[in-house]
């Protein structure tokens, strides 16, 4: 820990300190300090609800500090509002997607600093064939065709969506960017792109502030790492001689080791025999341009993994499975009855039940409390005669899945919008959980959470299915898939192209790199099985 | 593999983009209900469809018109202006007063908009000072401008005020053969309005503070700032109407402005404005005043009593927006299609 900063206000481009910030009660940060260098990539690393995306919401100007000093290039920082941090060259990737979802990509890219031209003596009229021109092969190289700038956003998925706000933040000069867990959701190759971007951004003297959850992205990128738990900071520490388990040390309060052995995969469930009886079978399903005659089964007791790239039709068939998209032909059968759902309520009736990928579509219910959220889809087991609610459970409930999944409020009670979004997203984990299902979907269900409790997630999933529930889920992060599932198929263009058997017995004879090689070779159409 | 996708699509292009850009378009229903109009009375009562009938039936529909035009702005930006209707009788009263009080013509004109200017920053200091919901603040206005001209006329209609000069305005002598001034103005709102939502920045601000408040706030648009805009538009809108109808009615009753408030939202809305914010066009709107018009213009030929004819603009409102949803289902259908050939998929 060579790289250790000395605050002493010299040599940095932001210097905050003493910086804290209260919301109703709960302290979101207690008198943190961050130091950065001029052309440094500074990773900003802790738990969900440490404070790391309430002091950066301070720094891009959504929030006010209640305490703290902070410089920046020699000049003090008071943002009142996001265009005050823009003007002073401090850029944002925020964690929640801040696109419009009404305007094009290239309206998106440019608003709030459009280029105009001259129209009757007067420089009012945008010159969307300038900014076009201007940001052309930037978007390319995410991917972005001249057609994607004119298309409204809100056509997006989630991932470009992604991709268009960083092309978004990249499109401008800036001083100092920050990006709050950028790579969520994004394939590899958009993944390493940004990280080049990164390093170039370094290169011509920018500075970065980096949130991410995945420790192993931060060799040979980031050069410093800061660590926040509960609202403190803990440590400022050079990247390159620092463990990974030095790191959770920190972001966690335990020692090093200990953590080690928490996030080994525990021995998987004892039901991978495909002896179990039949929860879902799909014969030939399909749905006009998105899914091509798809047949499945997943038995009880069972993890089914999805793989596939964006846009192979992973989304869309856990979609088509709750009826929230029609099928067009083909039959889905549950418990060997076939069933047709005409929207996901009655999938939910039926004991089907989806934690989906979009997060701000999760149904989070703000002003009602944490416990509430969690029980508001399966009342009855809080409930006495159908309608009295028995508020003690509920909150006993919800007390257990806080303890489990570490959800970090000081109360059940406390209304779910006071909670960061990744404790928000636990509490959706546990509502869904909850609700006992015999089929339980998750479409990147540890997005946006901390290491931690991705393996609580991890093992309630486990028990879930070893209780006789069966499970789908989706994962863009191959080793999560692998760690989680029993039997992984493979989804191209929407079809199925091919699938692994047997996968805890091949992890646990060391075969996890031919395993996973083998999902690559299908995926990249070298098929072989 | 991204050769192949890149090749394929460039064949259909053209006609994929020209099909795209109308199908996508949310004026595409009413124009569908419009023709509907038009061909049914053509058979029914071909005097509809006569010259003359038609030219009434735009004259009629101008004051609304410049009104839907407004309360677009206003719902693209995510808001509702429910004070339109009496901030547009207020206006002609200003205009009409000022005018008998002996203001030159241009002095009373510019009374008039800057009346609808300063009741649209009241409506937007309502909404974004005190916090108050778009459509508890605009009904307030309401109240306050249809109090205020009934205190100040005391229930009496102006009159005397009438120059030659407002004939003109109102319509009623046209300028040369059968084009009257309101015409030109109505086409000088649109040509002004629609340049502004389709190419300016204000214009990018009203639909991206509409669609999503948090992403235009992040992005650095002083949020409050746009919507009070939108309102000072709709307040203008008001204005230009309020002193076309001073000219057209040739007295300015207290009651002047009742009801087109609705009839506004109503234009706007059948032209495919939401009011969840975010959408809605200038041609819209237009097309969607001169449905509203030729629907009652309809009925009135005939002979469905005037009571009648609320219910009928209800039913034509629900049918508008009806058709807008299945354009746009139809165009989701098209443009998934679309992205599956970029992909290389055959469909």
């Amino acid at each position: 820990m060579t790289q250790h900063p000395t605050p002493n206000g010299d040599g940095f481009l932001l210097n905050a300190e003493g910086v804290s910030k209260h919301y109703e009660g709960v302290t979101a940060l207690d008198g943190v300090g961050l130091h950065v260098r001029p052309a440094e990539i500074h990773a900003l690393l802790g738990g969900n609800g440490a404070g790391k995306s309430t002091l950066i919401n301070i720094l891009s100007g959504l929030t006010t500090p209640d305490a703290g000093t902070i410089t920046f290039e020699d000049q003090p920082l008071e943002l009142q509002r996001p265009s005050d941090a823009l003007a002073r060259g401090i850029n944002t990737i925020h964690q929640e997607l801040s696109l419009v979802p009404a305007l094009t990509t290239l309206d998106n890219i440019f608003l709030g600093r459009e280029v105009n031209s001259r129209f009757l003596g007067l420089k009012v009229k945008l010159d969307r064939r300038h900014m076009e021109e201007r940001v052309r092969t930037l978007a390319a190289e995410f991917g972005l065709s001249q057609e994607d700038l004119r298309l409204p956003v809100g056509e997006f998925g989630a991932l470009k969506k992604r991709v268009v706000e960083i092309v978004k933040a990249l499109a401008f000069d800036t001083r100092l960017l920050i990006l709050d867990e950028p790579t969520s959701g994004l394939e590899e190759e958009e993944r390493l792109n940004l990280f080049e971007h990164m390093r170039r951004l370094r290169e011509k003297g920018v500075s970065l502030i980096w949130v991410t959850h995945h420790l192993e992205e931060l060799y040979g990128l980031a050069d410093t790492a800061t660590v926040f738990r509960d609202g403190r900071r803990v440590g400022t520490v050079g990247v390159a001689d620092t463990t990974v388990d030095d790191l959770l040390g920190l972001m966690f309060g335990i020692a090093a080791g200990e953590f080690g052995a928490t996030t080994n995969p525990p021995a998987l469930s004892e039901t991978d025999d495909e002896t179990g009886d039949e929860v879902l079978r799909l014969n030939n399903v399909n749905r006009s341009f998105v899914l091509r005659d798809i047949s499945l089964t997943v038995r009880k007791g069972e993890i089914l993994g999805i793989s596939g790239l964006a846009g192979a039709g992973r989304t869309e068939l856990a979609r088509a499975i709750m009826g929230i998209d029609k099928i067009s032909s083909g039959t889905v059968h549950l418990k060997g009855k076939q069933v047709r759902f005409r929207d996901s309520s009655t999938a939910y009736q039926k004991g089907l039940a989806m934690l989906p990928e979009d997060r701000k579509q999760l149904g989070i219910l703000p002003e009602l409390s944490v416990a509430e959220n969690i029980s508001i889809s399966s009342l009855d087991q809080v409930s006495q005669f159908g309608f009295v609610l028995k508020n003690k459970d509920e909150t006993n409930q919800a007390e257990t899945y806080r303890r489990r999944l570490g959800i970090k409020t000081s109360d059940v009670k406390e209304k779910i919008r006071n909670l960061s979004g990744g404790n928000q997203q636990k509490a959706i984990v546990a509502r869904c959980l909850n609700t006992n299902p015999d089929l339980l979907i998750f479409d990147e269900p540890t997005q946006g959470i901390d290491v931690s409790a991705k393996v609580e997630v991890h093992n309630l999933i486990r028990e879930f299915t070893a209780k006789g529930g069966a499970a789908i889920v989706i994962a863009s992060e191959l080793a999560e898939l692998l760690e989680l599932s029993h039997r992984v198929v493979v989804m191209k263009k929407g079809r199925l192209v091919g699938s692994v058997d047997n996968i805890p017995h091949a992890l646990l004879s060391g075969q996890f790199e031919a395993v996973k090689n083998r999902i690559l070779a299908i995926s990249a159409g070298r098929t072989e099985s | 593999m991204s050769t192949t996708a890149a090749t394929a699509p460039k064949k259909n292009s053209l006609v994929d983009r020209v099909g795209a850009r109308l199908l996508v378009d949310p004026t595409l229903g009413v124009l569908a209900l419009l023709i509907l109009i038009c061909l049914v009375s053509a058979f029914t009562l071909p005097v509809f469809l006569e010259p003359s009938n038609l030219y009434n039936l735009l004259n009629t529909s101008l004051v609304v018109m410049i009104l839907a035009m407004g309360m677009t702005v206003v719902l693209i930006s995510g808001g509702i202006d429910l004070s339109i209707g009496t901030t547009m009788a207020l206006c002609a009263g200003v205009a009409a007063t000022s005018m008998k009080f002996g203001l030159p013509l241009f002095a009373a004109l510019i009374a008039a908009l800057a009346t609808g200017a300063l009741v649209g920053i009241g409506n937007g200091l309502l909404i974004t000072r005190l916090g108050l919901p778009d459509f508890i603040a605009t009904l307030a206005m309401l109240g306050f401008a249809s109090g205020i001209l009934y205190i100040w006329t005391k229930g009496v209609p102006i009159i005397g005020y009438m120059v030659p000069e407002f004939y003109v305005i109102g319509g009623l002598t046209p300028l040369l053969a059968s084009l009257t001034l309101p015409m030109i103005i109505a086409l000088l709102v649109a040509l002004v309005l629609g340049g502004v939502l389709g190419s300016t920045r204000l214009g990018t601000y009203f639909f991206a503070v509409g669609s999503s408040k948090t992403g235009a706030m992040q992005s650095g648009i002083r949020v409050d700032r746009i919507r009070t805009q939108a309102y000072i538009v709709s307040g203008l809108s008001a204005a230009v109407a309020g002193i076309i109808m001073a000219g057209r009615n040739t007295n300015v009753p207290a009651d002047l402005g009742n009801g087109y408030e609705i009839q506004a939202i109503a234009a706007a809305v059948i032209g495919g404005a939401a009011l969840s914010g975010g959408r809605g066009r200038i041609l819209g709107a237009i097309l969607g005043a001169i449905t509203l018009a030729a629907t009652v213009n309809l009925i009135n030929l005939v002979g469905v009593p005037s009571s009648y004819q609320k219910i009928v603009i209800g039913a034509i409102l629900i049918l508008a927006v009806l058709a807008n949803r299945i354009s746009a289902i139809v165009s989701g259908i098209v443009r998934q299609r679309r992205a599956l050939v970029l992909e290389g998929i055959p469909a």
